[in-house]
């Protein structure tokens, strides 16, 4: 327990002082708070609950049209902001953009959550394959019809209010940083916590065997629905800091982006380990490494470079990063080890 | 112990990585001035990506063999660094603050298509890099009050309108019918906001306003609704996808129809790739070869015509052309501004007022160029089945008569 206090320290430490450490790379680290924190809220479906959903990509996106949305419509009519032909130049002051800004977070978190509710309740019921499917019909469907909304710009986009003139040119990229490290701390402290609690040994329960679950007495149906609830919480208000990052929504590109964050998200969780607190936060760490890596060094390769690596990671690392030291270092994991029985085993083998 | 390696050789990795991505280009190194530049090399802008690539690389070629940009008395050369943003708004983002704040770069040179620009602009205006684009016609990047942002061509409003006009005309003056069809993206659908101005302004009446998809390979749906309906005039609209979608799909359904009007056909290569099929496609562009514009550098647009074709093995399509003139651009407002400082090369900029291979350049004050009118060409096949873009609008360019209405299937 000591030695966990430190290491959370440490980290905490690290992470408030990333944006000085290195101070070229603020906007990289912003994403990878954001990669963990989908990553992290991915993995309570897919890791713990057995139920691997595409659909995460929808609160994002909802967020981030949300936010942005909330954000101007406080100040100025939302209508005239993304009409194309718009003669009017909108400009946020300081004071409009942060309180926009704080609402539109808010409003990005609680909305998708209710949606989550909502939808989990007329979804959850179905299992497997059959739930991977739907969902991600989900992102799909949310892409097209948002590009048909003229009000949050269709097709052309949304520009999301621009960062107003404070403080020094590095204060865009300092503010988004510790906002979104805020988020993933938040989230961290909110699924650590959970994990300790009956909660988690649920949703185990439902994903080893839900029926036995359901026979034992537990509402199943409750607990998926609560669960995607919190990551539906967690992925609007990631989507929220994304898109005033980007600063600029498309429908598809950019909010409703299963091709790529939908499943970037489920990579990651799996390269670091589902169904473990730190394995979504290792693989998200080291995939947006490797993934910006290629992109810088293997130009009009980089998706080839980023095929290998899955395979390697599906044929190496079936059971991710954590998965494979656990098996490697048991102890490390509290668990014991009969000498004398693996090394039985071994030979047997 | 192993692990330990591992762990070793994997934060070495690292530190050579952050540490190879910092070694900084900076803006003016030696005699080179460096742009930066963020291209769809890959995805689904890519092969108008590399139009833009290849109209890049041949005017800093050009420049710099001939003499370079002389400030301060000294000469430069330009330079450029390429990111492929994979056709993708929020890599495109990244990539600009990339090339800012970990490259380095001073100066942008714009990527392709107006959804890209629109990402890439807040990130330049807010560090107060100068962009010079010559991809986003979209009217809304004009609108939000950028300093920093200068578009060499004519915005995406004032593509199609120009067709709408012809159809009344050919109509003895009285209102026609439109079908519409656009991509969802941001240029597309700024040519539909002209397109409907101007049916709005010629008493026309809209009969059909679909909405295609991103990844765009197939349109039968609307052209279904256009055979019963059948409307005086076609308007699809959706990058070079589109152009190839709406030629193919036309032809093998045999859809009839007085006029049909299109964008992207020169970078499609329409008349190349589907010959006959394209025949009486009326296409906006933003230059044609047959121009009589003219410069120091590529002289004018038959030289330059021959040149890229030399050097690329095909002909330019005038987003090569836009983009070659974004150098020439540059190269005229360091020269004027005699400085690499940002304000005074914004400032430079903004009083550009030149005559180049491919058009006039003025800036208004939200950034578009206003000097450049856009043209309307047909594509037009002689018996052998050569097919060549001819320039039918505005008649001050005109080289051939616009052909009116296109003939029947049957009659072909």
């Amino acid at each position: 327990m000591k030695n966990n206090l430190i290491l959370y320290i440490g980290i905490l430490i690290l992470g408030i002082a990333a944006p000085f450490i290195f101070p070229a790379f603020k906007v990289q680290l912003s994403i990878l708070c954001v990669l963990i924190v989908l990553a992290t809220t991915w993995n309570i479906q897919g890791g713990e609950m057995g139920y691997n959903s595409f659909g995460n990509i929808l609160f994002y996106g909802l967020g981030m049209y949300l936010c942005a949305s909330v954000q101007v419509g406080m100040f100025f009519p939302l209508a005239e902001w993304t009409e194309s032909g718009g003669e009017k130049t909108f400009v946020h002051t300081p004071a409009q953009f942060f309180q926009g800004m704080a609402v539109g977070l808010i409003v990005a978190a609680v909305v998708p959550t209710i949606v989550a509710g909502l939808i989990g309740y007329s979804i959850l019921g179905l299992r497997g394959h059959y739930f991977a499917i739907c969902t991600l019909g989900l992102g799909v469907a949310a892409g097209e019809i948002s590009g048909g909304i003229e009000i949050i710009g269709a097709g052309q986009g949304f520009t999301t209010p621009p960062f107003p003139d404070v403080g020094s040119l590095d204060s865009r990229g300092e503010f988004f940083y510790f906002l979104s490290f805020f988020v993933l701390v938040l989230t961290f402290v909110t699924v650590r916590s959970i994990y300790t609690t009956r909660f988690k040994l649920i949703l185990n329960a439902i994903r080893d065997n839900e029926d036995k679950a359901e026979a034992m007495g537990i509402e199943t149906m409750k607990y998926k629905i609560i669960g995607w609830m919190i990551s539906a919480f967690f992925c609007g208000l990631a989507g929220g800091i994304m898109g005033g990052l980007v600063g600029y929504i498309d429908s598809t590109d950019v909010a409703f982006d299963g091709r790529e964050m939908g499943v970037f998200m489920v990579l990651m969780a799996i390269l670091g380990g589902k169904g473990t607190l730190w394995g979504p936060i290792i693989g998200a760490t080291v995939f947006h490494i490797f993934k910006e890596g290629f992109w810088t060094f293997f130009l009009g390769w980089q998706y080839v470079a980023l095929g290998v690596l899955i395979v390697v990671i599906v044929i190496y690392f079936p059971e991710g990063i954590m998965g494979w030291l656990r098996e490697k270092y048991p102890e490390r994991f509290g668990e014991v080890v009969d000498e004398k029985d693996r090394k039985a085993q071994v030979e047997l083998k | 112990m192993r692990l330990n390696k591992i762990i070793l050789s994997f934060v070495s990795a690292l530190v050579i990585l952050f540490s190879t991505s910092v070694a900084s280009f900076a803006k003016v190194v030696g005699d080179k001035i460096i742009l930066g530049a963020a291209i769809s090399l890959t995805g689904k802008y890519s092969s108008n990506g590399v139009h833009t690539q290849n109209g890049y690389n041949m005017a800093v070629d050009r420049i710099n063999s001939m003499g370079g940009v002389k400030v301060g008395g000294k000469t430069y050369k330009f330079d450029i660094i390429y990111y492929d943003d994979e056709s993708n708004p929020k890599r495109a983002a990244q990539l600009a603050e990339r090339l800012i704040s970990q490259d380095g770069v001073e100066f942008m040179l714009g990527p392709y298509s107006s959804g890209l620009t629109k990402a890439i602009a807040p990130v330049t205006e807010k560090y107060g890099v100068p962009m010079v684009e010559a991809n986003g016609a979209s009217r809304s990047l004009f609108t939000k009050g950028y300093k920093y942002l200068f578009a060499v061509l004519a915005p995406a409003n004032l593509y199609l309108d120009v067709a709408i006009d012809l159809a009344v005309e050919k109509n003895n003056g009285k209102g026609v019918t439109v079908a519409m069809a656009f991509e969802q993206d941001a240029f597309s659908q700024d040519v539909r906001l002209g397109v409907l101005d101007a049916i709005k302004r010629t008493g026309s009446k809209k009969v059909i306003d679909d909405k295609l998809p991103k990844e765009l390979n197939d349109m039968a749906a609307t052209l279904v609704k256009v055979k019963q309906m059948k409307p005086d005039v076609l308007v699809v609209s959706g990058h070079t996808k589109g152009a190839l979608t709406a030629i193919r799909q036309i032809s093998e359904m045999k859809v009839d129809v007085p006029m049909l009007a299109m964008t992207h056909c020169d970078a499609a290569k329409l008349s190349k790739q589907h010959g006959k099929n394209s025949q009486y496609a009326l296409c906006a562009s933003q230059w044609h070869k047959t121009l009589t514009y003219k410069d120091d550098f590529f002289k004018d647009g038959m030289t330059y015509d021959a040149d890229f074709t030399k050097e690329f093995g095909y002909a330019p399509p005038y987003q090569a052309a836009e983009s070659s003139a974004a150098l020439l651009v540059f190269k005229d407002a360091f020269e004027r501004a005699n400085s690499f400082d940002q304000k005074k090369v914004r400032d430079a900029l903004a009083a550009t007022n030149m005559q180049t291979f491919y058009g006039n350049i003025k800036f208004a004050p939200g950034g578009q160029n206003v000097d450049k009118p856009m043209v309307l060409f047909q594509v037009m096949c002689d018996d052998a089945g050569k097919c060549e873009n001819k320039v039918v609008a505005p008649t001050k360019w005109a080289s051939a008569k616009l052909i009116h209405p296109i003939p029947s299937w049957s009659k072909r």
